[in-house]
């Protein structure tokens, strides 16, 4: 799984959580981005896509993300 | 604080005081819940208790009955497989299933037992740490 497919999977699950399929992420995507990603949907989001990657974060690494780019990098590092 | 597969578990009486105050409060008094003649024309044995008390019970669950008070409900789900009626004794039964430790986030699979031991509802619920 390439960072592009894991992108097109984190849209996805963005559209699906934030019930809203106008969402559009890409890596430069931030929180403030999106106003349906307030501070309970941001736990929604990071349990939704734990899930559906079978990986964990840790909570320094979600901390440290500074965009979706950020995160899906690790994603792919982590289901390499 | 939680390791998947720690279980926890209290006891709630569906009484008077509960159906009542349930009533009194959010105002459904479809004939189901009301009307004993009613509710056993639909093949019930009596008024059946309104499925949304068992969510009270969780609320409470949360809140008292585990090791923190701080806690926060993120979200809750429930499936109804048998009625409750008045008095009724249940036992709710809450296992942990998943830690996410990245947000505090911990979900557990809760399952609502009769006094026989039948499953009366079962379902999730996630909370937080905070």
């Amino acid at each position: 799984m390439d960072s592009t497919q894991i992108l097109e999977e984190v849209d996805e699950i963005f559209k699906d959580e934030l019930d809203n399929d106008d969402i559009v992420i890409q890596r430069d995507t931030t929180a403030g981005d999106i106003a349906e990603w307030d501070s309970l949907t941001h736990i929604t989001l990071v349990v939704a896509i734990e899930k559906h990657f079978k990986v964990k974060f840790t909570a320094a690494e979600i901390q440290g993300f500074k965009n979706v780019g950020e995160m899906c990098d690790a994603i792919h590092a982590k289901v390499s | 604080m939680f390791t998947v597969g720690d279980t926890y578990q209290e006891t709630f009486i569906t009484d008077a005081l509960t159906y009542e105050g349930f009533i009194d409060l959010f105002k459904d008094k479809n004939p189901l819940h009301t009307d004993a003649q009613f509710a056993r024309s639909k093949s019930f044995k009596d008024r059946v208790m309104h499925g949304n008390i068992l969510n009270g019970y969780i609320s409470y669950f949360i809140g008292e009955c585990l090791p923190s008070k701080d806690v926060v409900i993120h979200s809750q789900e429930i499936k109804y497989h048998a009625p409750v009626y008045l008095n009724d004794e249940l036992s709710l039964h809450a296992t942990v299933s998943e830690i996410y430790d990245s947000v505090n986030a911990v979900v557990f699979k809760y399952r609502f037992l009769d006094v026989e031991k039948k499953v009366i509802a079962k379902g999730t619920f996630q909370i937080g740490l905070i």
